[in-house]
C-alpha cells in the first residue's frame, strides 16, 4: 500500500523513484533489467516503401496487396507505408520557405496517411483498417478477427521533432517510427519491402558497381555505414539500445513472391540481425 | 516494371535518409520570437501545492498582459510512481513514456483551472497551431510538458525512463516557435553540481555553456540530458533558463530577461 509523505514540503507518494532525480544516472540504472515484457511477440510488421512502391503506381503495388492478401489469417501481420515522393516535395518547399525543423517534421506524416488510405481502399475488402493512432490499443482485437492494420508510420514527433546531427531536416521518418511500433510491442522481426533486392554498400541507382549486403549485422553495419542509406539512420540508432527487434529484412517489392518468401522467414533479400544483445 | 512517378524538386528521388539538402541554403524562420515559455516543475512546485504555486500564479496573472506566455506543465511523484510500477512489471520505454504522459496533463489541467479567471486555457497538442488566437485573446494557454512521443519513445540505453520528458517538451516547443530561451520554474536556484537535495555543500553554477556542462559529465544533472545536448545544435532556442519559483520576485525578474538562477547556453 502506498502511502504519502510530506517531509520536505513536496507530497510524495512512496515508490523506488520517490524525491528521486529521473535524470541521475544511478537512478536511472535501478530501473534496468534483462527483461522486457513483449506485448505481441508474434506479430510480424511490413513497412511498404513509398517511393519504392506506391510511387510506381499499380504495376508494383497490386501483386503485393494479393501477397498481403493471400497472408492475411495465416500470420498476424501489422502493415506501415512511407509517404514516397510527396514527402521529398513537401521537405523541400517548406526547406526552401525556412520552415523550423518541427514545422517540416509536422507536415510530412500527411503524406504517408494518404498511402495508408490507398492501400487500405485496396485492401479492404480481405478486411484491413487504417488504424488511428488513438485506437493504438484495438490491435489485438484486429489481430485476433483477422484483419490487417495498416498504422500510421511516422512517429507523432511534429512540431515537437528533436533537432537532428546532420542538418535542419527531421530525421525521424517513417522507416524510424515502423521500426519503433515493432520495438514498443515486443515484436521480433521487421520486413520493408523496397524496389531494390536489399541493402547495398552503395546506392544502387546511382553506382552500377554497388554491391548487395546479403547478411549483416547490426554491429557490423554501424561499424560501416553505407553513405546512402535505404532505411533510416534513426532506425538504426535505436535498435542499438531495443530490446525485441531481432531481425530487419528488406526485399525487393517488384519481385513477385518475394514478401512471401521472408514473410515465411526465408533470408531473401538482406537479412540484417542484431546479434549480440547490446551493442 | 513502370517507373517511379516523382514530382520534380530539389530532393526529388532522394532517400531523405540523411539531414540535409547539400545545394540548397536553408534560411530558417522565427514563428514567435516573442513568445515566452515557461514550465512549471511537478516534483519541485506542483506536488507542493498552494504554498509554492500560489504567488507563483499571482506572479504569472500579474504579467500575463505584458508578455505571451505558454505555459507547460511537469509530472511529479505520480509520474515518478508510475514509472517504478511499469519498471518494475518491466514494460518497454514507449509504455512508460504514454503512461507518463497523464500525470503533466493532470497538472496542466489544474493550473488551467486555477488560472482561468486570468485567461488560462488548457490546450492539446493539435492545438499548437491556434496560439496565435489564444495569444490575440490575451489568454495564457497552459500544455502538458510531455512531448507527444508515447509509444514512440526511443528505448534507453540504460534503464527504461523516456529520454524525452517535460524539460525536453518545453525545450522542443520554445525551439519550434523560434523562442530564444525557455525558463523552468523549480525549486533550487539553478543548476548545482550535485543534488542539493541530497548534497548541502553542492556548488551552484550561474552560467554554463551546455558544452561545458555536458563535458563534466555529472552523474546528475537539473535538466533531461537530451535536452542540452540537442541545445547544442539548437537553431533558436539557445538558453534555458532554471529559476527558483519559492522565491518570489524570481519569476517576474525573468519574465523581464533578467539572468537570475543558472543559464545554459549554446556555445
Amino acid at each position: 500500500m502506498s502511502t504519502l509523505v510530506q517531509s520536505d514540503g513536496r507530497t510524495h507518494i512512496t515508490s523506488s523513484l520517490m524525491r528521486e532525480s529521473l535524470v541521475d544516472r544511478r537512478v536511472i540504472a535501478k530501473t534496468h533489467s534483462e527483461r522486457e515484457v513483449q506485448i505481441m511477440p508474434d506479430v510480424l510488421l511490413i513497412g511498404i516503401g513509398g517511393q519504392s512502391i506506391f510511387d510506381r503506381g499499380k504495376e508494383a503495388l497490386l501483386p503485393l496487396v494479393d501477397e498481403l492478401a493471400k497472408a492475411r489469417g495465416t500470420q498476424k501481420l501489422v502493415i506501415g507505408v512511407g509517404g514516397g515522393t510527396r514527402v521529398r516535395h513537401t521537405v523541400s518547399v517548406a526547406y526552401d520557405l525556412g520552415l523550423p525543423l518541427g514545422g517540416i517534421a509536422q507536415l510530412v506524416g500527411a503524406m504517408e496517411e494518404a498511402n495508408a488510405v490507398f492501400l487500405n481502399a485496396l485492401l479492404a475488402k480481405h478486411g484491413s483498417i487504417v488504424m488511428q493512432r488513438e485506437h493504438f490499443w484495438e490491435l489485438p482485437l484486429y489481430l485476433n478477427t483477422g484483419i490487417l492494420p495498416i498504422v500510421i508510420s511516422t512517429p507523432p514527433y511534429h512540431f515537437w521533432e528533436p533537432p537532428s546531427e546532420g542538418g535542419p531536416l527531421p530525421s525521424h521518418g517513417s522507416d524510424f517510427g515502423m521500426f519503433i511500433h515493432a520495438e514498443v510491442l515486443g515484436m521480433k522481426r521487421v520486413i520493408f519491402v523496397k524496389d531494390e533486392d536489399g541493402l547495398y554498400d552503395r546506392d544502387p541507382k546511382k553506382h552500377k558497381d554497388a554491391k548487395l549486403i546479403e547478411k549483416t549485422t547490426l554491429s557490423a553495419l554501424l561499424a560501416n555505414m553505407p553513405e546512402e542509406l535505404i532505411l533510416d539512420h534513426q532506425l538504426f540508432h535505436a535498435w542499438k539500445n531495443a530490446r525485441h527487434v531481432k531481425r530487419v529484412q528488406i526485399v525487393n517489392g517488384l519481385r513477385e513472391g518475394m514478401l512471401a518468401r521472408a514473410m515465411a522467414g526465408e533470408e531473401v533479400g538482406t537479412v540484417i540481425d542484431k546479434g549480440e544483445a547490446n551493442v | 516494371m513502370s517507373e517511379r512517378r516523382v514530382i520534380e524538386s530539389s530532393l526529388a528521388g532522394a532517400t531523405l535518409t540523411s539531414s540535409s539538402i547539400e545545394s540548397v541554403p536553408y534560411d530558417a524562420v522565427a514563428l514567435m520570437p516573442d513568445v515566452k515559455v515557461l514550465k512549471v516543475g511537478g516534483q519541485s512546485v506542483m506536488d507542493r501545492g498552494r504554498a509554492a504555486l500560489f504567488p507563483i500564479l499571482e506572479e504569472l496573472a500579474a504579467a500575463k498582459d505584458a508578455y505571451k506566455i505558454l505555459l507547460c506543465c511537469g509530472g511529479g511523484t505520480r509520474a515518478r510512481h508510475i514509472y517504478a510500477v511499469a519498471s518494475d512489471l518491466e514494460l518497454p520505454t514507449g509504455l512508460l513514456a504514454a503512461l507518463g504522459g497523464y500525470v503533466p496533463r493532470q497538472n496542466a489541467r489544474m493550473l488551467q483551472m486555477l488560472l482561468a479567471r486570468h485567461g488560462g486555457i488548457y490546450i492539446m497538442h493539435d492545438d499548437f497551431e491556434k496560439l496565435p488566437l489564444y495569444f490575440r485573446l490575451g489568454c495564457i494557454p497552459i500544455l502538458t510538458g510531455m512531448p507527444p512521443f508515447g509509444y514512440w519513445e526511443k528505448p534507453s540505453e540504460n534503464g527504461r525512463i523516456p529520454q524525452h520528458r517535460t524539460d525536453a517538451g518545453v525545450f522542443l516547443s520554445a525551439e519550434v516557435l523560434g523562442v530564444k530561451r525557455a525558463i523552468f520554474i523549480k525549486d533550487e536556484e539553478g543548476l548545482y553540481e550535485d543534488d542539493p537535495k541530497k548534497n548541502k555543500a553542492a556548488k551552484h553554477i550561474p552560467r554554463i555553456s551546455a558544452r561545458a556542462l555536458l563535458e563534466l559529465d555529472l552523474p546528475d544533472l537539473v535538466l533531461e540530458r537530451v535536452v542540452i545536448e540537442y541545445l547544442t545544435r539548437a537553431k533558436f532556442c539557445h538558453e534555458l533558463q532554471i529559476i527558483n519559483g519559492l522565491e518570489r520576485g524570481n519569476l517576474t525578474r525573468a519574465l523581464a530577461g533578467e539572468d537570475v538562477g543558472t543559464i545554459i547556453y549554446k556555445d
